[in-house]
């Protein structure tokens, strides 16, 4: 390949990404040159070197730009392999069958302009299949196939690896549920009109999902860092997001702390004000609470390869 | 300490539960040298490479990269850093210029800094064909070379290649070894292998590794004189066959031979070594300071017998090389006895099966090369 040639992909790939890239690094523009130069300079002594690496040590933009970088090639990871395309048009299928076939008629026999039944589903879906999919090949995967090594000893923080892995995938999910979407807009905007629909409950409702899902996907990124399989890591998640979903079903028929305690931790007690319209702040708090706190033990749990 | 030393380790350990991978490593690598570091599988190479890349903590003891504490600094260290790990781990569903240009934006270069970078990498490492291509399409030995790629992509001071040539055939080495000698011309680069062809044609210093230990470092020529010994090859005419017989006594017998090479002063071991039936051949060490030619060849004079070949040489590398690791072999054909110290081996596992499919590989290699 001629060097003509190279210029020509280059500048593909340029016209992609600079307009993604534009307002996520404008400001750091400046800042890249910096370790550049301290690398020309490679050949200089090691003094020289320390306090202009030291001044990008500090940035807190490398920190967003290296988490951009490892989630925009995580996403393009998502779509190279097989695993986007059967998340989204599976759960996508499968809403399609409960929504209007399944418990005697679906959606026609209620009667009503009402997306209840969609945000009955998602969250099943959700728990036991969409995010252990997207979350299980996250750090397991490169544990054992040993990229994680090339990846860690380039000059990124562990913390960034993990965000990164973490914003792809909650990517992945806003894409499908985005896809999920097209239901009520095709049923009640265009191109048919089935009803007056309620649009409140709709968009809280989406937005109950998408807390779900980040909480959900720290609770994978969090198994996928401790086992080195997959299937291991996709059973634990789905099994822990079934578990903390399920319990709230109990709860009605227990009483006194027990019954608090359950619906305090259960994923669906949480969900279900998003989905009559509700925005509850102790729900959103609580969501984003388990979303960092499992990505803590993450990050903890890949830091932990250094000591044993 | 001078600011010339590249790379620094200070009694540098590492410990597997009971089992020391790494065990007070001492070694110093100054600017501009490409130091071979060799050891058997499972004697602890892998496992300082990762402590030097920041991958995993040491247990103890410290270690420095262009100045720069590996426990302390792990951002700049890994900055003034360019890493290969064992096997070239790349993501396989990307192009290489995907993975170049991911290795370049996580090393903070600009668009037109990682143009010039990355013209100048597929250069050095003939990527030029396969740069459009999936690396999961790759043969082992292209997968190296990206790898020693985005190794360099950011122009690094310091190289540090965990057995780059394992996987490539054998026109493959020798281009790498190529490469290697550029890129070593400004860089420190720190090489490890157990092929020791490689080190002495590529470098000029070793540090010998075995069991968590360094049991040589120097130059190649010290270390070959470390051994103390010489040897000699002795082959005595056993049959004329259909030619007329030169000597004056009779034809030797090899006992005969056996016992008079063994009574020439100085020899101090002498074995047999596989010949067909027309000659006697032997191998003798005997101590580096004396020349035992003379009284070898007159010793066989004196017999009569005829001398078909007398060679001199001191030690190969590679002979040096399987004395100060001997100890590694028999460990691992030894079940443990009970009461003896514990040695686990749960380190390198990987590494050690790697012995058994290098073979394979070189094959998959070769073929992939043909077509």
């Amino acid at each position: 390949m001629s060097t003509a040639e190279i210029d020509d992909r280059d500048e593909d790939l340029d016209d992609e990404e600079t307009s993604e890239e534009e307002e996520a690094e404008d400001e750091e523009s400046d800042r890249e040159t910096v370790p550049l130069e301290a690398k020309k300079k490679s050949g200089g002594s090691a003094a020289a070197h320390a306090p202009k690496a030291a001044v990008s040590e500090s940035g807190g933009t490398d920190l967003v730009r290296n988490t951009w970088t490892i989630a925009r090639r995580e996403t393009h990871a998502y779509f190279d392999s097989l695993v986007a395309y059967v998340v989204i048009g599976g759960s996508t299928l499968g809403l399609g069958i409960y929504f209007f076939l399944m418990q005697s008629g679906g959606f026609w026999q209620v009667d009503r302009a009402s997306m209840s039944r969609l945000f009955e589903f998602m969250p099943w879906a959700l728990a036991v299949l969409v995010i252990p999919l997207i979350t299980m090949r996250a750090l397991a995967e490169e544990k054992r196939s040993g990229t994680l090594e090339l990846l860690i000893t380039m000059p990124v923080r562990d913390s960034e690896v993990i965000l990164g892995k973490y914003f792809a995938a909650l990517v992945m999910a806003a894409i499908l549920l985005g896809t999920t979407l097209l239901y009520p807009i095709a049923m009640f905007m265009w191109p048919w009109h089935l009803g007056a629909l309620d649009w409140g409950p709709v968009w809280t409702g989406y937005l109950g999902l998408l807390l779900f899902s980040a909480a959900g996907i720290a609770v994978g990124m969090l198994f996928s860092s401790i086992t080195e399989s997959q299937i291991i890591a996709f059973f634990l998640t789905a099994g822990t997001l079934l578990f903390l979903h399920i319990i709230g079903s109990v709860v009605e028929s227990l009483q006194g702390v027990v019954g608090d305690v359950i619906a305090f931790v259960s994923f669906q007690t949480r969900f279900q004000p998003f989905e009559r319209g509700l925005l509850d702040t102790r729900a959103v708090i609580y969501f984003l609470s388990i979303s960092i706190i499992c990505l803590l033990v993450a990050f903890r749990s890949l830091e932990s390869r250094k000591w044993t | 300490m001078p600011t010339d030393v590249m790379i620094y380790a200070n009694d540098l350990s590492k410990r597997f539960g009971a089992f020391r991978a790494v065990d007070k490593i001492n070694f110093e690598v100054r600017k501009g040298e490409v130091v071979g570091f060799l050891g058997p599988n499972g004697a602890g190479k892998s496992t300082t490479m990762r402590i030097l890349t920041c991958f995993i903590a040491p247990s103890d003891g410290t270690a420095r990269i262009h100045g720069h504490d590996v426990f302390e600094e792990p951002l700049a260290v890994r900055r003034s850093l360019g890493y290969l790990p064992q096997r070239a781990p790349l993501y396989l569903e990307m192009s290489v210029l995907e993975y170049l240009r991911f290795a370049g934006d996580l090393r903070q270069l600009d668009a037109s800094t990682f143009k010039t970078r990355a013209r100048n990498v597929v250069e050095v490492c003939g990527l030029a064909q396969v740069l459009g291509k999936e690396i999961r399409h790759l043969s082992h030995g292209y997968r190296q070379r990206v790898g020693l790629a985005q190794a360099l992509i950011h122009d690094p001071p310091i190289l540090i290649l965990d057995e780059p040539t394992s996987d490539l055939d054998p026109n493959e080495k020798a281009e790498f070894l190529d490469y290697l000698k550029q890129i070593g011309e400004e860089r420190t680069v720190l090489l490890s292998t157990h092929n020791l062809g490689e080190v002495e044609t590529a470098c000029a210093r070793a540090i010998i590794v075995s069991r968590g230990r360094v049991v040589a470092d120097g130059p190649l020529d010290e270390i070959r004189a470390k051994s103390g010994k010489v040897r000699y090859v002795v082959s005595i005419q056993e049959s004329a066959g259909d030619q007329p017989y030169r000597g004056t006594g009779k034809l030797p017998k090899k006992t005969e031979v056996e016992d008079a090479l063994q009574k020439v002063k100085g020899v101090r071991k002498v074995s047999e070594l596989p010949t067909d039936d027309r000659a006697h051949a032997y191998e003798l060490t005997s101590d580096q300071n004396v020349d035992l030619r003379a009284d070898l060849f007159k010793t066989v004079v004196e017999k009569g017998w005829v001398l078909l070949e007398l060679a001199r040489d001191t030690q190969t590398l590679e002979d040096v090389f399987r004395n100060l690791t001997i100890g590694d072999e028999r460990r691992n054909r030894k079940i443990k006895a009970k009461g003896e110290p514990d040695e686990p081996e749960p380190e390198e596992e990987e590494e050690e099966d790697e012995g058994d499919d290098e073979d394979e590989d070189d094959e998959d290699s070769e073929e992939e090369s043909e077509r």
